[in-house]
């Protein structure tokens, strides 16, 4: 199995983490500045240890996650991150111009020598207040955009496109991605409808922000929608993203992790804001399966009871490959996606180094 | 709607039908495989032109065509017909085999052409592909259209026709590369707008690259989410490019419409 470290770029100051769009009132340039850099510290700590993967996420108008373009931070990580791939999870592609994430992600991938692996992603329904796109359309988007992004980087002349939801005139993606032909695609696969996307167009899987029960029946529907299409994904195929965290016992692991507010916030963005929320269920943003959608976003209680649902690892080192090899069992996912609790500051430094050194290299003979 | 008339024309010999409408820029246009049809493109664009639709001889219920030996010498004959209906300056657009039949009127009388435009074009092709002819109707609906669900029923061509279509487009369309053809295509100056269906199995955005390649002036527009009968799958998006191309041939590249949203 491999493991890629997800630093999230959380605001560390004090900030509203319960309303979105979250004012900036008491924003303050020091603590905005310090959780760049310490973002850039863990992904580098990170890298040194062998973690497989960095992950990098967009996200708007919170201070939960402070890259709202994912690129600009993957850039950065290029003389930073030596080794490890540079996982982009991802782009919202459905609010962006699809051209240039073909550009930005060609860019990163020639910086990097061939290390991007490009997460295309939908977005969840808060983000398409961002840039005023209406969420009725953005699986008709997604699946738009998806293929002109994967045309601009295999297409060697320069070639219009005539869409639903886009249209250039001339496009001509300079530089080329290094990996031929493109980068490995990944994209969300919670709802059935991605995971016959995402069968259908050959790509790897991504669940994130779910349990592992409801995350096992997506992924099982995944890989027979794949058996359909006539290919099997690879175990690597499959990522799962959960919060870590690693201390020496598992008392101080769950103690620590319990102050920290159980890691990742439980709650998805969207349902920081009820409006939002409602008027982008509304619209049919969540699909046919509705209901697990909107409650694996809603998944929420105390640590142990998130280790139990599959949320979170969190112990010793022996307890977390324990919790690791269950998921490899229950899921089938090759690569973890691992956020940290930034906010514990020498604690999650700590917690890095003890999963890198103690876990990951039994992880990796999993 | 725009109501297409059905006329003739005599020309080097044979009696020619076509179908016509509008006013303004003449545009020509040339079928595929599968016989004259207007799609709802065509009556979009005869909102703005002159569009003229010919029936390729030996085609529909005309009578067998066994004269024309080649494409080259079919297109004299329907540059003859062109000519015949005392059309100057016009635009040429052609659909799959027809796109090749285009371009070899614009090779041997290139003066009158003012833009080319190839939908879903078979003239030049990568391999042997799916062929939307001598298969059942639901393949070949499943080739020429991505939703052929959202199409609606048209019966099929009966079959005597359908065999003589098939037997005239094998005999000319000639092989997927022909060195002799491509020669010519690369003193060819008139600008070219190559439309490719992003789904299309029979002439597979694959092979746009060729036409840039081997054409001088060719500009290629991938249309998304249709399949080989480009322009009656995704009639509003392919009449607006091209509408935009007759126009204004390569500036078309250059955005000229406000993207004001309120002023």
């Amino acid at each position: 199995m491999k493991a890629s470290l997800f630093c999230t770029t959380r605001y560390d100051g004090p900030a509203s983490h319960t309303e979105w769009p979250a004012p900036t009132d008491t924003y303050l340039a020091e603590w905005g500045e310090l959780s760049m850099r310490k973002t850039l510290e863990q992904f580098q700590l990170g890298d040194e240890l062998g973690f497989d993967w960095v992950t990098v996420a967009e996200h708007h108008f919170a201070p939960f996650s402070m890259t709202p373009n994912p690129m600009v931070m993957a850039a950065a990580l290029v003389g930073v991150v030596k080794r490890a791939k540079i996982a982009v999870l991802g782009p919202d592609i459905p609010i962006l111009d699809p051209v240039r994430v073909a550009e930005e992600l060609a860019m990163v991938d020639a910086m990097t020598n061939g290390r991007v692996i490009a997460g295309l992603m939908r977005g969840s329904a808060n983000e398409y207040v961002t840039y005023n796109v209406n969420p009725a359309e953005s699986r008709e988007r997604f699946d738009e955009a998806f293929q002109l992004i994967r045309m601009a980087w295999t297409e060697t002349q320069p070639f219009g496109w005539q869409g639903r939801y886009y249209e250039y005139r001339s496009i001509s993606c300079w530089p080329k991605p290094s990996q031929l032909p493109h980068p490995p695609i990944y994209m969300s696969t919670a709802s059935p409808e991605a995971g016959e996307f995402a069968a259908r167009h050959r790509v790897g899987a991504g669940f994130a922000f779910t349990t592992l029960q409801i995350a096992s029946k997506a992924a099982k529907h995944y890989r027979e929608q794949c058996r359909i299409h006539g290919w099997e994904p690879t175990p690597e195929q499959v990522i799962y993203r959960l919060a870590m965290h690693v201390a020496d016992t598992d008392e101080q692991a769950i103690e620590e992790m319990s102050s920290a507010g159980g890691g990742l916030p439980s709650l998805g963005l969207s349902f920081r804001n009820k409006a939002v929320e409602q008027a982008a269920a509304a619209s049919g943003y969540y699909g046919r399966d509705i209901e697990t959608q909107r409650e694996r976003l809603q998944s929420r209680g105390a640590v142990m009871d998130r280790i139990e649902k599959g949320q979170i690892i969190v112990g010793s080192p022996e307890t977390a490959l324990k919790q690791i090899k269950r998921i490899r069992d229950e899921l089938g996912a090759g690569v973890l996606d691992l956020a940290v609790a930034s906010q514990l500051g020498d604690k999650t430094t700590r917690a890095i180094e003890l999963f890198g050194t103690k876990v990951l290299p039994r992880m990796h003979e999993l | 709607m725009t109501a297409f008339s059905t006329e003739f024309v005599q020309a080097d010999g044979f009696r020619i039908r076509y179908r016509a409408a509008g006013d303004g820029e003449p545009l020509i246009c040339l079928h595929g495989g599968g016989g004259l049809r207007i799609s709802r493109a065509h009556e979009m664009l005869a909102e703005r032109r002159r569009v003229i639709a010919f029936e390729i001889p030996g085609f529909g219920e005309s009578p067998e065509n066994t004269r024309s030996e080649s494409l080259e010498a079919l297109a004299h004959s329907m540059n003859a017909a062109v000519a015949a209906l005392d059309v100057a300056g016009f635009g040429l657009m052609g659909n799959s085999f027809g796109t090749k039949l285009a371009l070899w009127m614009a090779i041997v009388r290139p003066a009158p052409v003012r833009a080319i435009v190839l939908v879903a074009p078979a003239a030049i092709r990568e391999d042997a592909r799916a062929s939307p002819a001598n298969v059942s109707p639901e393949q070949s609906a499943s080739l020429l259209y991505a939703h052929p669900d959202r199409q609606p029923a048209v019966a099929p061509p009966l079959p005597d026709i359908e065999a003589k279509q098939r037997a005239l487009t094998r005999r000319l369309l000639g092989p997927p590369r022909d060195a002799a053809f491509e020669a010519r295509l690369r003193e060819l100056e008139t600008p070219v707008l190559a439309l490719f269906g992003t789904a299309d199995r029979v002439t597979p955005p694959t092979a746009a690259h060729l036409y840039r390649e081997i054409l001088p002036n060719c500009h290629n527009v991938m249309v998304y989410d249709a399949a080989h009968a480009i322009d009656a799958e995704r009639p509003e998006a392919v009449a607006s490019v091209v509408e935009d191309f007759l126009d204004r041939q390569a500036r078309f590249l250059v955005r000229h419409t406000s993207g004001l949203i309120h002023p």
